[in-house]
């Protein structure tokens, strides 16, 4: 009697994980545990891609999940007394769940294809909007400045408060100064390793203003669960605004009154 | 177990967790005494009954019970009424990192500065030793990147200036993003621990000079306050007094054009003049402005350890062989070898770069031209305070700041196929 | 062979690594006492009136004095060190070599020079401060003067007499300020200082001299043949000095002597009370071979 109580109460306990994991995600987005805001233009195809893995995993992860189950509640050990038959195994079997799965990759990996082109592959043909370079714990900006050439004696040189215009394409390029580090918006829903010596360019266009996070998505060092940084999007015309601000701020020659001299991110 | 010294492995396995996760509450945490200048200023005297470490014990315990009456622990901080410290930011950046009762968070410093500037900040903190530079030791009260005159404590805008934009080129981050309330906190923090450490140094000296072997530090109001901590206090309230004149911009000046644009040209020459001629740049950063002029002196932080671990290495040069001396020496080589970092030399910046630690405003620039850099070997080429004449006139300053913003972009400088890689190239 | 617990040796060497931990080992330092801590808080707080602290009435006496007197050094100074000069070397050390002069002995008389005697609280000063400025200068590559003493409040013109630029760094002063060749800057000192300062030059590690700056101006330096006077001191007040020498080894450089008719005191201090117009001539104070470093 104990041994079928056991044998039921572990096929039980297995029968939660998929019972469990299929009510975790339904209830998730209720609680605001789903995936961040997207504010981006390319960001729906990645989020569909999304879904369509996580249904199509999410299927085959009930079906066996619940056929072991089965298996564990038919053949527990305190119903059948008789003996097990040996088998050499099932040839037909193992073909077809090779093939199956085999093909099932192929076909994302074929339907992925042109979502990870326009992210990765199909870069605009524009001048970089800003450069960010990762530091530990930190991320370094310079924009291109009036002259909009990078590298002259005009760019403007910021820390962490990255501001973007919306609607419009927008190409960063991407360095490292010490160490990998991940160039993270998830809100934007880009994410690109920065590694030292390179520069890789990142682009995407955002269609709402806000302001997002930049998080370092590779592990650099101590500092990397605190290594944000804030992006903000807004319309061109208040970017052009800010910028100069900026200018203004980099070319003081005058300290200001106390209290206007500390620049907090406006 | 079955097996034999299966038991055995087993209390072994067991002792190595225990061992590796300790048992028992965490100590609260506690400041560190200064033990390098604790040591300097306790020489023996000759005729001293007691061993010499017992009584420097001693001393160094009367001073660390009158620095927890007058400035608290790190968990709960004390700010006498003279001090001018505002005791609700200090207690929002004190103590372990938490929430407190309307949920704003507590603990900043610990958060965000401890790993580097140490508890008590003293520039050791369990990163310290890996960065290059150094953090910054507040306990002498000096701070490189300010506005005031080059011996003044910084005003709180300098402090919160660095907060915000961080020291490019080193490791201390930008805190931009966090909110001001926080940032305001930690600033007073700062000072807390500066008056901290200065009050520790003024007490060492006057037992030094004033004391003798059987006294014990005066503990009244008139001694801590009025005679110690005073003279602390109206340095930093001094502060915002303490600004430097900015001199108006010549004419012939455009900081918002690059340095060959025509508008500029006849700037940048006159400053190129200077920086080579009576502004004596070249002597240490270089005719190329590498940084390459020299590369064996020391800022005032490390000076301190290399010239009292000369000191001590020589054994003083005295000839006394006395017992005390003896023990004192071991401390003191014994507090240097594990109490205080590894000295480093401190090399002229490199000009070249476009890497500004103080900051690349041109106001900035003119700061650091005009008082030099406090702390570091830096000279100044303004006056030395109101009313005294520098080598360079203020105004002429501006030209030095032209050219020096114009280096990093020299594409066809005096230097062709051996100039050094120019900002375009670098980060 | 069967009987020894091979795994136990690696795990016995794990125990014994992480209860040593690794790491710099840092100097135990003293903790301090909360209860008397406490205590002395509450008096800090208190608004009580400062209690008339009952010292004796400070003495003051009428008349002024003068003291002088000759240090002699009874050790053997050796011989001084030559300077590691590498910069500049067109100028520097080119009119005569560099030599450490720290320990400045003349060799016939025996005379310490570089000596600083100095009142450490006076309650009464003679004359005023006066405006004409001292010179304080370099040539060479050295500063003229090892040990300077001035006045607060009294300008002094830091002047560079060398055909390069040098940089001018008096510790603990605001003055770092890069002096071109040929020129000068006034620097008028604001703060008293309790013991002698360097001065160092940055471009020219090697240059070092002292300084002292004293608000009552009762500070005398020692000459070559080791002779000092100060005159117009306070007379009829018991007046403490200190002796002070760049390589005493004494706490905080207080120079030792023995001579027990002036009470010396371990830091180097000594108290004399003079008599209105008395010059008093301390006569030759040998100072002994151990307390200067050689």
């Amino acid at each position: 009697m104990g041994k079928r109580l056991a044998g039921i109460f572990w096929s039980l306990l297995f029968l939660a994980v998929p019972v469990l994991g299929v009510a975790t995600f339904a209830i998730a987005p209720a609680y605001d545990h789903w995936l961040p805001k997207d504010v981006s233009e390319h960001g729906a195809s990645i989020d569909s891609l999304f879904y369509f893995i996580l249904a199509l995993t999410g299927v085959v992860f009930v079906v066996t999940e619940v056929l072991l189950f089965w298996f564990m509640w038919k053949y527990d050990e305190a119903k059948n007394q008789g003996e097990a038959t040996y088998i050499q195994g099932s040839h037909t079997l193992e073909v077809v769940w090779t093939i199956i799965p085999a093909a099932t990759l192929l076909f994302l990996a074929i339907y992925q294809m042109n979502a990870w082109a326009d992210v990765k592959m199909r870069r605009p043909a524009m001048s970089p909007t800003v450069e960010v370079v990762a530091r530990q714990f930190e991320w370094r900006l310079r924009y291109p400045g009036r002259d909009a050439t990078l590298g002259t004696a005009d760019d403007l040189f910021l820390v962490n408060d990255l501001h973007l215009p919306i609607d419009e394409d927008v190409l960063v390029q991407l360095k490292s100064m010490d160490v990998l580090h991940s160039f993270f918006l998830p809100n934007v829903r880009i994410k690109q390793d920065a590694v030292p010596g390179m520069k890789i360019p990142v682009w995407f266009k955002a269609r709402e203003a806000g302001s997002y996070d930049i998080v370092c998505a590779e592990l650099c060092g101590w500092g990397h669960y605190k290594m944000k940084g804030r992006v903000t999007f807004e319309p061109r015309a208040q970017f052009e605004a800010w910028l100069e601000r900026k200018y203004a701020e980099q070319g003081t020659t005058q300290p200001p009154p106390e209290a206007a001299d500390v620049a907090t991110a406006q | 177990m079955n097996t034999p010294f299966a038991m055995l492995r087993f209390t072994l396995l067991l002792a190595v967790v225990v061992t590796a996760v300790g048992c028992g509450k965490t100590p609260p945490a506690s400041f560190r005494l200064n033990m390098v200048q604790a040591t300097k200023t306790a020489a023996p005297e000759s005729g001293m009954e007691k061993p010499w470490a017992t009584w420097a014990r001693e001393r160094q315990g009367q001073v660390a019970t009158i620095l927890e009456a007058m400035y608290g622990t790190p968990d709960d901080p004390v700010a006498l009424a003279e001090t001018g410290l505002d005791l609700a930011k200090l207690k929002l950046a004190a103590g372990p990192v938490r929430s407190d009762i309307v949920g704003r968070k507590n603990g900043l410093y610990r958060e965000h500065c401890v790993h580097c500037h140490g508890i008590s900040g003293d520039g050791m903190g369990p990163t310290a030793a890996f960065l290059n530079p150094y953090p910054r030791d507040y306990r002498p009260g000096k701070f490189k990147f300010k506005g005031t005159w080059r011996d003044a404590r910084p005003g709180r805008e300098d402090l919160t200036r660095v907060l915000h934009e961080g020291i490019p080129g080193s490791s201390m981050p930008s805190f931009a993003l966090l909110p001001p309330a926080q940032v305001d906190a930690l600033v007073e923090y700062v000072r807390y621990l500066s008056m901290r450490g200065e009050t520790e140094l003024a007490l060492y000296t006057y037992a030094e000079q004033e004391l003798g072997v059987d006294d014990t530090l005066p503990t009244t109001k008139e001694f801590l306050v009025d005679e110690i901590l005073t003279p602390i206090v109206e340095k930093w309230q001094g502060a915002e007094d303490a600004r430097i004149p900015i001199a108006s911009v010549p004419g012939n000046v455009d900081f918002t054009k690059p340095g060959d644009d025509p508008a500029n040209r006849e700037s940048v020459a006159r400053g190129r003049a200077l920086f080579h001629g009576d502004g004596g740049c070249v002597k240490c950063h270089g005719v190329t402005a590498l940084g390459d002029g020299q590369a064996n002196d020391y800022d005032d932080w490390n000076k301190v350890i290399v010239e009292w671990s000369k000191e001590v290495t020589g054994g003083l040069g005295s000839t006394q062989d006395d017992a005390g001396r003896t023990a004192w020496l071991h401390a003191a080589a014994d507090v240097i070898e594990g109490d205080a970092l590894r000295p480093r030399t401190i090399p002229p910046r490199n000009l070249r770069l476009g890497l500004y630690r103080g900051g690349r405003r041109p106001v900035d620039l003119y700061r650091r031209l005009y008082t030099g850099i406090n702390g570091a070997p830096m000279p100044g080429v303004g006056p030395s305070g109101p009313g005294g004449k520098g080598s360079v006139a203020d105004a002429e300053i501006w030209h030095i700041v032209n050219y020096i913003r114009s280096l990093p972009y020299e594409f066809d400088g005096e230097l062709g196929a051996d100039r050094p890689m120019v900002a375009k190239d670098r980060f | 062979m069967t009987s020894f617990c091979r795994s136990c040796v690696p795990l016995a060497c794990l125990v014994v690594a992480t209860s040593a931990g690794c790491g710099p080992r840092r100097v135990s330092a003293p903790v301090a006492d909360a209860a008397a801590a406490l205590t002395i808080r509450e008096g800090l707080a208190s608004t009580a009136a400062a209690a008339v602290t009952g010292g004796e009435a400070a003495v003051v006496g009428t008349g002024w004095a003068s003291l002088k007197g000759r240090f002699v050094f009874a050790g053997d100074p050796g011989q001084p060190k030559p300077l590691a000069v590498d910069k500049d070397t067109e100028v520097c050390g080119k009119s005569s070599k560099l030599f450490d002069r720290s320990l400045r002995v003349d060799t016939s008389t025996k005379g310490l020079a570089d000596v600083v005697v100095f009142v450490r609280k006076s309650s009464r000063v003679k004359n005023p401060v006066p405006d004409a400025p001292q010179m304080f200068d370099q040539k060479n590559c050295e500063f003229l003067a090892p040990v300077f003493a001035a006045r607060v409040g009294q300008p002094i013109d830091v002047r560079n007499s060398d055909p390069v630029g040098h940089n001018t760094n008096i510790d603990g002063t605001s003055f770092n300020q890069l002096i071109p060749a040929g020129q000068g800057t006034t620097y008028k000192p604001d703060t008293e200082m309790g013991a002698p300062k360097a001065v160092t030059c940055n471009i020219h590690p090697w240059m070092k001299a002292y300084v002292i700056f004293r608000k009552d101006g009762y500070v005398a330096v020692s000459s070559g043949d080791g002779s000092f006077a100060i005159p117009d001191l306070p007379a009829g007040e018991p007046l403490e000095f200190q002796v002070w020498h760049a390589r005493a080894t004494g706490s905080g450089g207080g120079v030792v002597l023995e001579r027990p008719d002036l009470k010396w005191n371990p830091k180097g201090r000594f108290v004399i009370t003079l008599q209105a117009d008395e010059v008093k001539d301390l006569g030759t104070l040998e100072v002994p071979a151990g307390s200067l470093g050689t």
